[in-house]
């Protein structure tokens, strides 16, 4: 204190008697910020010598402004989670407002968790949405994990319109497309010659070439194929082929056939009506007649049956659904197309008959054979060559499309009991966005649903019956009172417009973080220290002084990082070394200039500033390139990078300042006073 | 006076064979990318009784663990590296290594995705392009003065060739050192190489401007171009030295006390500013020297 007090006297004494005036000005201006900022960086001692100075006189003042350091994840232990949220259900120009909702969500949920300025960012990185969450200082980052990952995924959705209609494929896809078809047309090709050489075994093609799974272990063998039949498509090209014939390429839009016909048989197709009765318990039967009921009914039917009146009879009477349009129609039917016991009887009889009672596990029939054809099976095998169709690349449209309307506007959520069923549901209320975004989509979709998605499932689908402008909504989704409550909890904690998946994850415990701390500072000090021998060491006098700057250097750099503020990382802490390394390159500079002017035999003060203003471009420009390579860093890199690029940066520029000031002003306040003593103080050797 | 030109071959030649030694290392063995660079996962723990690299790589392995290296850290602790897992396997794994091996500390755990890496990846290449294209049209104006003998161009040439001297040579050396030792690359070594182009190319053009200046005072006395040159680079040796030393004496306490995550980084910073200092005074020079040398003999033929 008394060193502080002398100096200030003396100071005060020059003051206004000397033209050195400027000079101490500027050093009574360095060191009172450099005071200030010393406070800042540890106040500590200003505290106790407010607390001394109370104790002793009773003048009270104010303890010094705390501003604690900015520690990164790294130093002090916590989380950084990259989460990307899937946008493509949502129109590309509200995907911005969407992803500013999750990250008002997450924000809203990681409060709740109790982090100390958590830090939740949006970016966007090429196509895709990002957020990023930072916690420090979290104890249990897996729960928190879960927290956010639990955070529930809310979105009203309305009925797609376009449902149904082509999309259209991407040049890309459809080159794609394209090229696979050629492809399989050229195989299909290749395949067919084989199949038309003499001696050619098709079923061993088949068994080679065929995409068809169920068939090609068989040769392809599809059996005797209908008109009616599973391979319908196939019968026509078939009845073109004499037996042993090979077909050429039968092509769709699906795939490539080629058909070897085996053989040919002669059967028959019949087309009648028939008359259901079923009981319960009869397979798909709903009705409620017993089985004794039903026979009684069906024998009063048969009894009452003509070719007349059949279809009306089935119209009135039948149990088959939809028998009352279509009068028990069956069409044409083959073989093996219906049960035993039906297909039996019908072919049995003769057009125009009634048949008798027929029992079947579907009830008792009545048949009416309207029909008969003749008609020819065709034994046939088959090699199929796949092909791929735009629907097969393109998902078929959504059949729910996005509203706007998300957890985003949700202000709150409770359990409240439905009037009529007295089942637990749980009502929401929006906001204002949300109340007229809302009203809005029912009045679109008046008698139409509206669906309510939690998590990415339809969990709710009521049909609007009038427009709801109250912005109210309620789900009512068959809930258990405790699931309920806890949806609304849930809810009422935020609710995620678009779902988010977490794709990266660095977790760092506070126990390496402290460990950390420590062994920066440890590296910090000595490099420090190191710095400051070798100066002194090897400049002397100059070199004392660049220490002394230096230390004011450490002390307003630091004080800087609290107020910009700047994130300190663990590399961040290493650019800040490295700085004070490169720090006093500019003295260094300086110095080597003074020594070659004071070599040539200036005197020392003119030396100084030639010294100077020789110096300074090649300090500018030094620090010039490595403040380009740090703003690249800065542009492009990871937060750890950053840290590193932006200690590096604020050292850079302030150390500029440090040299033209603080060096500068020392050299000159003391400059005459060794006018006269020599230049071994300045590190020139002495020739004589 | 130092004779530094007298020696050039040999300070060239030094140079030189580091240049390709690094090249072959690079070449034979490739650089070990991270895994913010590839994707993957990585756990620190710090167990009560360690188990052996070999137990614990059998037990991981059962685990269903993909990409498994392990690298002891310390007294107690372990480094895992495997393929990106989710968070819930992530903590089963957690779980399942308590039962397995007692008291276990999870000190650090990074888990990156596929899509990060390789946009990190295209963000390095990115950064780097960049920085050398500043810095080359930093020199391109440093050097926009014509001068004689020597044409500009001709500065700037050697002075890029000088750079990547510079960062060539701690590539190599991350090469050796990711072969025998499993040393990786990672976004922290791109940033190192970066720093080292901003801060190496000082030097050098310090050194071009004092010879350009000196050959002005010589006024035309080219005959002794050597000398000059010598000249130029003896004065500004103690700079050279001194600004370089300063930052090394910095780095290398980052290096020894700085804690391990951040020990490569430093001794890449170390390397690549070390032989900033080298190439500005045992390079640049002499390699211009030589270059006129070889356009005179050229000329005079």
């Amino acid at each position: 204190m008394n060193k502080i007090k002398r100096f200030f006297a003396n100071a005060g004494k020059k003051i206004f008697k000397t033209p050195r005036a400027k000079i101490w000005w500027l050093i009574i201006l360095i060191l009172v910020v450099t005071v200030l900022a010393g406070f800042l960086d540890y106040p500590n001692y200003y505290d106790k010598g407010v607390n001394w100075l109370k104790k002793t006189t009773g003048i009270g003042l104010p303890e010094f402004y705390k501003l604690p350091f900015r520690l990164g994840l790294d130093l002090q232990g916590g989380t950084h989670l990259i989460y990307e949220a899937d946008t493509s259900a949502i129109p590309a120009k509200d995907r911005d407002d969407a992803l500013e909702g999750v990250r008002d969500v997450i924000e809203r949920r990681v409060n709740a968790f109790g982090v100390a300025e958590p830090v939740v960012q949006t970016t966007k990185a090429g196509e895709s949405w990002r957020v990023i969450v930072e916690l420090a200082g979290v104890k249990d980052v897996s729960q928190a994990i879960k927290m956010i990952g639990e955070t529930p995924l809310l979105e009203f959705k309305e009925q797609n319109p376009d449902t149904g209609t082509m999309q259209i494929l991407t040049a890309d896809q459809q080159k794609n497309l394209d090229d696979y078809n050629a492809a399989a047309k050229k195989t299909a090709n290749e395949v067919l010659k084989k199949a038309r050489a003499k001696g050619a075994d098709f079923a061993a093609l088949a068994k080679e070439y065929s995409t068809d799974e169920a068939t090609k272990e068989v040769g392809g063998d599809l059996g005797f194929i209908t008109k009616d039949g599973v391979y319908s498509d196939w019968y026509d090209d078939a009845a073109k082929l004499k037996v042993g014939g090979v077909s050429g390429l039968i092509e769709t839009d699906e795939n490539i056939g080629i058909l070897k016909l085996t053989a040919v048989q002669d059967s028959k197709e019949v087309k009648a009506n028939h008359l259901l009765i079923c009981w319960s318990g009869a397979q798909s039967c709903t009705s409620n007649l017993s089985k004794e009921d039903a026979r009684k009914k069906i024998d009063e039917l048969k009894a009452q049956a003509t070719k007349e009146n059949f279809v009306d009879l089935v119209k009135a009477n039948s149990s088959e659904p939809g028998a009352s349009e279509s009068g028990g129609d069956l069409g044409w039917f083959g073989k093996g197309m219906m049960v035993k016991p039906f297909e039996d009887a019908t072919f049995a009889m003769k057009v125009g008959e009634i048949s008798e009672v027929i029992e079947t596990q579907f009830g008792y029939h009545l048949i009416y054979k309207t029909d008969e054809r003749a008609v020819k099976e065709y034994r046939v095998s088959r090699i199929l060559i796949d092909k791929k169709t735009s629907a097969e690349i393109l998902p078929p449209a959504e059949e729910w499309i996005y509203t706007g309307l998300t957890g985003k506007q949700l202000t709150k959520a409770q359990v409240q009991f439905d009037p009529n069923t007295n089942e637990p549901q749980v009502g929401l209320e929006f906001n204002d966005e949300g109340k007229k975004l809302f009203g809005e989509i029912t009045t679109r979709n008046v008698g139409k649903p509206v669906a309510i998605f939690l998590d990415g499932e339809a969990i709710s689908i009521p049909r609007v019956n009038e427009p709801i402008k109250e912005g109210t909504a309620v789900i009512s989704g068959n809930f258990t009172i405790p699931e309920a409550k806890l949806l609304a909890q849930r809810l009422n904690a935020g609710a995620l417009p678009v779902p988010i998946s977490l794709i990266s994850q660095e977790t760092i415990g506070a126990a390496l973080g402290q460990e950390s701390v420590a062994k920066s500072l440890m590296a910090g000090l000595i490099g420090f220290l190191a710095v400051v021998v070798f100066m002194i060491l090897y400049y002397r006098l100059p070199g004392l002084l660049s220490a002394l700057a230096l230390a004011f250097y450490a002390v307003l750099v630091l004080a800087l990082f609290k107020l910009i503020p700047v994130t300190l990382t663990l590399a961040g802490i290493a650019g800040f070394v490295l700085s004070v390394g490169m720090a006093v390159d500019a003295n260094v500079l300086i110095f080597e200039r003074l020594k070659e002017e004071l070599r040539w035999g200036k005197p020392l003060g003119s030396a100084t500033d030639e010294a100077f203003k020789r110096a300074w471009p090649s300090i500018r420009d030094g620090n010039l390139t490595t403040l380009i390579s740090c703003l690249v860093l800065f542009w492009f890199s990871t937060s750890m990078i950053k840290g590193f690029a932006l200690t590096l940066s604020v050292g850079v520029i302030l150390s500029m300042f440090s040299a033209l000031f603080i060096t500068r002003s020392f050299l000159r306040l003391i400059a005459p006073w060794f006018q006269n003593k020599g230049t071994w103080l300045f590190g020139v050797r002495n020739k004589k | 006076m130092v004779n530094i030109i007298g020696h050039r071959k040999f300070w060239l030649i030094i140079a030189g064979s580091l240049v390709v030694m690094s090249i072959v290392a690079v070449s034979l063995w490739g650089l070990k990318f991270g895994i913010d660079f590839t994707g993957g996962s990585l756990l620190e723990l710090t167990f009560t009784n360690r188990p052996t690299t070999a137990d614990l790589a059998s037990d991981l392995a059962n685990f269903g663990a993909e990409e498994v290296s392990i690298q002891p850290v310390g007294e107690t602790g372990m480094l895992l590296r495997f393929k990106t897992v989710d968070e819930t396997k992530h903590q089963e794994l957690l779980k399942h290594l308590a039962e397995k091996f007692g008291e276990v500390e999870e000190k650090r755990f990074e888990s990156i995705g596929p899509t990060i890496g390789k946009e990190l990846r295209t963000k390095a290449i990115y950064s780097v392009v960049i920085v050398l294209i500043c810095i080359i049209l930093y020199i391109a104006w440093a050097f926009r003065k014509v001068s004689k003998p020597v044409a500009s161009w001709k500065y700037g040439m050697i002075a890029v060739l000088a750079l990547l001297h510079d960062v060539g040579i701690p590539i190599g050396l991350f090469a050796v050192l990711g072969h025998f030792y499993g040393v990786e690359v990672n976004s922290a070594f791109v940033a190192a190489i970066l720093t080292i182009l901003g801060y190496s190319v000082n030097d050098t053009i310090v050194v071009f401007d004092r010879t350009r200046e000196n050959l002005i005072h010589a006024g035309g006395d080219y005959e002794n171009f050597d000398k000059i040159v010598n000249e130029s680079v003896n004065q500004t040796f103690a700079r050279s030295i001194n600004t370089t030393l300063t930052t090394l004496l910095a780095l290398v306490a980052v290096f020894f006390w700085g804690g391990e995550s951040v020990k490569y980084f430093a001794l890449a910073l170390i390397v690549g500013i070390g032989l900033g200092a080298y190439s500005s005074i045992f390079i640049a020079s002499p390699a211009l020297v030589l270059w006129e040398e070889l356009t005179v003999r050229k000329r005079r033929r």
